[in-house]
This record gives C-alpha cells, structure tokens and sequence, in this order.
C-alpha cells in the first residue's frame, strides 16, 4: 500500500480542471432549480468576505462604524440568504432522489454542512454582544449542559468567537468543497425514467397505465 | 430494494456550458442582494442588558437575586455541573458525568468577592464582612432568612433599602454595599475577572444576570422557550433563526415543555428527526418516496416535454 500513489489518484479527480472547470452538462441540469446549489455556495462566499472584513477589524468594530454596521447587516442577511438557499437546494434534491446512482454521499455530506451550519449561525447570533447574545448564550446553556456538551460554553465570549471566525467556517468550507466536487464526479443525477423506459428496460411488464412512471416496490 | 440502473434514465446529452461565468453571476446576484437588504433595512440591534442598569432600575430586583446567590437558593447557586454541585438543573445522568467544567460558587463569586474589592474602597463594607465571615455558619443562616423575609416589605429611598427593624446582622449592609456597586458600574468587572490577565470569558456576569434580569427582558419581547422564542428575532419584522423551527415547535409539545428534562428531550429527539433527514438514502420507503410524491415532473419539465411528450402528463 503506497499511501503516496493512492492520495495522488484521488487528489488527482478531486483537483482535477474536469471536476471545477467543466464546459459542458447533461442538458436536463440548467434553469433555476440546478442554481439553487450555486445560490447557497455563493452566499458562503458572501460571508466569508463580509466576515474576513468584520473580523479585520476586531470584534466591536460596528457599533462604532457606520461602514462596520453595514458590514455586519451585510453579514446577517448573507446568513439569511445562506440558509434559505439550501433548504431550497435541499427540497429541490430530495424531490429528485438525488442519491440514487450511489449518489448517496453527497446526500449526506449535504445533511453535514447544513448540520454544522447551525452551531456557525448560533455561535454568530453571540457576537452581536446585544441583548439577543446575552438571551441565546443564557438559554443554550441549559441545553448543551443536559446534553454533555459543557465543554461548549455559550457563556465564553473568547471561545464562541474563535468558533465561529475560524473552527465552523472551516469544517463547513471543507465539507462544501467535497460536496460540490463529488457533484461533479459523479455527474448530477438524471431524471427518473419513464414508463416507456421502464418498459424498454423490461423492468415494467404491464402497460397499466395507472402506474405512471413508478417502478413498483421490490422491483 | 434500490435499483441503481432502473432508477436512472440513460437518454439524456450534454450541453455546452460556462461554469465559470455560471458562478459568477450567482454570486453577482446574492452581492446586490444583500447589499441592498443592509443598505435598506440594517440589521436589528437591541442593546444589552448592563448589571448598573438593572441595580438603578431595579434595586430591589438586584438585591433579591444577590441574596439568592448568598443563601444558596438562587438558580446558579443551586445548578449542578458544569457550575457546581447543586442538584436544581440536573436533567440527567451524562450531565452529572461530565462533572464542573466551569466552577461557579455564587456565594464567593457573585458576593463576598466584590464586596472585598469594594471593601478596598470603602471600610464600612470591610468591618460587615467581617463580622459576617466571623459569625457561626448558623448564625449567618438566621440572618440571611430574617431578611429574605423582610424584603418583601423593603422599600428603596433615596438610594437606600429601608426595611422593617429586625435582626439582619451585617447582611443589610452587605446588601447595601453590594447594591451600590451594582450601581456604579464595577459589578460587572468584578464578576468576569479571569485567572489570566486578559479577559475574554463574560461567563459570570451572565450568569448573573440570567434568571429574573434577563428572563423578565426576553419574555416582554416574546423570546422564551414557550414562547416560540428560539425563532423570534428580538425585533419583530426581521427574520430569526428559522431553521430551528422544528426544534423549536417540539419544544412547544406539552409533554416535553413540562418536563424536567425538557431540553435534553426536545434536543434529542430534534437530532433523532434529522438523523432520519441524514440517512433518507438508506431508509426503504423513505428514499423511494420522491418518486412516488412526483414533484421530479416539474423539476424535468422541459426534458420530459422534450422526450416523452407522448408519455408526460402532469
Ligand atoms: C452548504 C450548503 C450547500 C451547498 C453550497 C451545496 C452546493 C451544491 C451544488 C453547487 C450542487 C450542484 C447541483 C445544484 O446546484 O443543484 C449540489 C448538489 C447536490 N447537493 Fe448540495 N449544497 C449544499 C447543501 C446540501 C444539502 C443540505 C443537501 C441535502 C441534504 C445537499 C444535497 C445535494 C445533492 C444530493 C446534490 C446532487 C444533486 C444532483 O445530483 O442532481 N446539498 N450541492
């Protein structure tokens, strides 16, 4: 086992021009359902620069800047846009089947970042340092406690913004970029068949016509 | 059963495309997009809640939740791990395994610590401590329930709380003390001093501040548990986390919202819900369920049009 040649062959796809870079797509993935994905990955973007600014700056930098307020607000509708993009994403996935062809991965690696985008928008909602920070960190704190998760204290302002500028955006970055480029290697997934596929695949015997395009179960 | 080869289509050709311009123009998009909202609507900001503010609104508020720290009965005092070693917020087994984490004492931290710095200041504070630390733990008992019970009658005047006479020892004093620090503003220094010289960690002063202070705020602007509060944005009109409505609805379920152990349980099975989300590929009637639900028909319109018309019908 060369460690070396195995992570040189998948690095090589992972990397690869075709994976980011391609110039063609099956015809069935365009128009705004197929944006939906792109919409999230570039309200991420959107945060990363409006937080690599803020974050410049020292954490108090807004409420003494108008240019920092507006930095922030930029911010905060960036994460509002984030996360109404994804659940789009993830409704117009899920309505496909899109784990279907041994899709099954990205699936779930799409569940991770929308599982760790959470802890990055709440550990966000406590660097606001207003009421609505004091309220979240008191009221949280219940619940990590109960659930063995002291170690995370919404009460340490230190510790909450070293998460949220550094720790979850970069586990969240990281299962973005493997997400899309599974994506892209496995191609996106195609439309389910037809009744008349079906048929010429031998998979439906029956012409009932009742049974729409559905592959009736066990089969 | 999954059938990887009946379950996808084979038909289908490529078109030429430009990714890069594709990403870009999302991007171009969202920019504007939130630009714009900033521009136009800011974001909410709803000042906090500062402990001098409180003590000069509220003084007998502030000395209750200090005699609540002093005698022990207090919520924090009484907690349980991480904080300490009360029983009053255990919800479970795992919480008590994970042992304290962040030692508070409330009786030491939140009192007899800033009122010695404040003795430093002012020696009348120096000789109640005193005679507090010197009196049998009996003692200290008696005079703490004698002006529990007297509290309720106390009026504040002039920056002083009056109370009905009766046997207090030094504990109207320290009450005194301790409430004129709470007003000057060093309340809150004195409460978050870490072990370090830098000072990161506000844990105390919120901790603190959490139960009437801070739960009295919230409860005015509709952000309690029982009240939907995860989801509601402190300002009405702007959006919250709504991502956690689901968590947030389970919590309104009365068989957990009555429970002890309310936030484990609506946490736990939060996660139980989604884990199904996570794992919907693998669950048998789950991830044949898109197919059946037919909403695909409209995702592939166009294709489907464009091959099948004979066979697409919505
Ligand atoms: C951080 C958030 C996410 C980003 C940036 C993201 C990005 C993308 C992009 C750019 C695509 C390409 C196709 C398209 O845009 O429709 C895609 C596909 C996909 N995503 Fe996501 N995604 C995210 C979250 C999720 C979530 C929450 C799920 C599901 C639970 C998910 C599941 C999938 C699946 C299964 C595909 C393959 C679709 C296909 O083959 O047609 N993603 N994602």
């Amino acid at each position: 086992m060369n460690l070396t040649v195995i992570l040189r062959k998948k690095m090589g796809q992972l990397f690869s021009l075709d994976t980011w870079l391609p110039t063609e797509l099956p015809e069935y993935a365009t128009g705004f359902m197929y944006t939906l994905g792109s919409l999230t990955a570039s309200s991420f973007v959107m945060l990363l620069l409006s937080g690599i600014v803020m974050a410049a700056n020292g954490p108090q930098w807004w409420t003494i800047s108008q240019i920092g307020f507006f930095v922030r607000g930029v911010h905060f509708w960036s994460v509002q846009a984030f996360f109404f993009f994804m659940v789009m994403h993830l409704l117009r996935v899920f309505f496909s089947g899109a784990w279907r062809g041994g899709r099954q991965r990205t699936w779930l690696l799409g569940t991770l970042a929308l599982l760790i985008a959470v802890p990055t928008a709440f550990t966000g909602y406590l660097m606001r340092g207003d009421f609505y920070s004091q309220w979240n960190a008191v009221q949280a704190k219940d619940g990590l406690n109960a659930l063995g998760l002291a170690w995370f204290n919404p009460l340490n302002a230190g510790q909450m913004y070293g998460l949220h500028v550094i720790v979850f955006p970069f586990v969240l970055g990281y299962i973005i970029a493997v997400h899309i480029a599974m994506v892209r290697i496995k191609g996106v997934v195609p439309p389910y068949p037809t009744h008349e596929e079906l048929e010429e695949q031998g998979v439906l015997t029956t012409t009932d016509k009742k049974e729409g395009y559905h592959v009736s179960s066990g089969r | 059963m999954y059938h990887p080869d009946v379950d996808v289509t084979h038909r289908y050709k490529y078109a030429s495309a430009d990714f890069v311009k594709h990403l870009l123009s999302t991007t171009v998009i969202v920019a504007i997009l939130t630009m714009a909202l900033s521009a136009i609507f800011h974001e909410p900001v709803r000042p906090a809640i500062k402990i001098n503010q409180y003590a000069n609104q509220h003084p007998l508020e502030f000395v209750r939740v200090a005699m609540g720290d002093l005698d022990g009965k207090g919520e924090i005092a009484d907690y349980g791990p991480p904080y300490n070693h009360g029983t009053g917020m255990v919800q479970d087994f795992v919480q008590k395994w994970i042992g304290i984490l962040h030692p508070v004492y409330p009786r030491e931290d939140f009192v007899l610590k800033p009122l010695q710095y404040a003795s430093v200041i002012n020696p009348k504070i120096k000789s109640y401590l005193n005679r507090f630390d010197k009196a049998s733990p009996v003692q200290q008992k008696i005079w703490e329930a004698n002006y529990n019970r007297a509290l309720s009658h106390a009026r504040y005047e002039g920056g002083a709380i009056i109370l009905p006479s009766g046997s207090y020892g030094p504990v109207a004093g320290m009450m005194q003390g301790l409430l004129q620090v709470g007003q000057s503003g060093l309340m809150t220094g004195a409460l978050d001093r870490s072990p370090a010289d830098y000072q990161f960690d506000n844990q105390n002063s919120l901790l603190f501040l959490q139960g009437k202070p801070l739960h009295n705020a919230a409860s005015k602007l509709e952000l309690k548990g029982d009240q939907w509060g995860i989801i509601h944005e402190e300002d009405a009109p702007y959006p919250g986390p709504w991502w956690m409505t689901i968590v947030t609805a389970i919590y309104q379920i009365p068989f957990i919202a009555h429970a002890s152990a309310a936030d484990a349980m609506a946490l736990g099975s939060g996660m139980i819900l989604f884990l199904f989300l996570m794992f919907a590929p693998w669950i048998p009637i789950l991830n044949r369920l898109p197919r059946y639900l037919g909403v695909h028909r409209l995702i592939w319109r166009e294709y489907y049009k464009k091959y099948h018309a004979k066979d697409f019908t919505m």
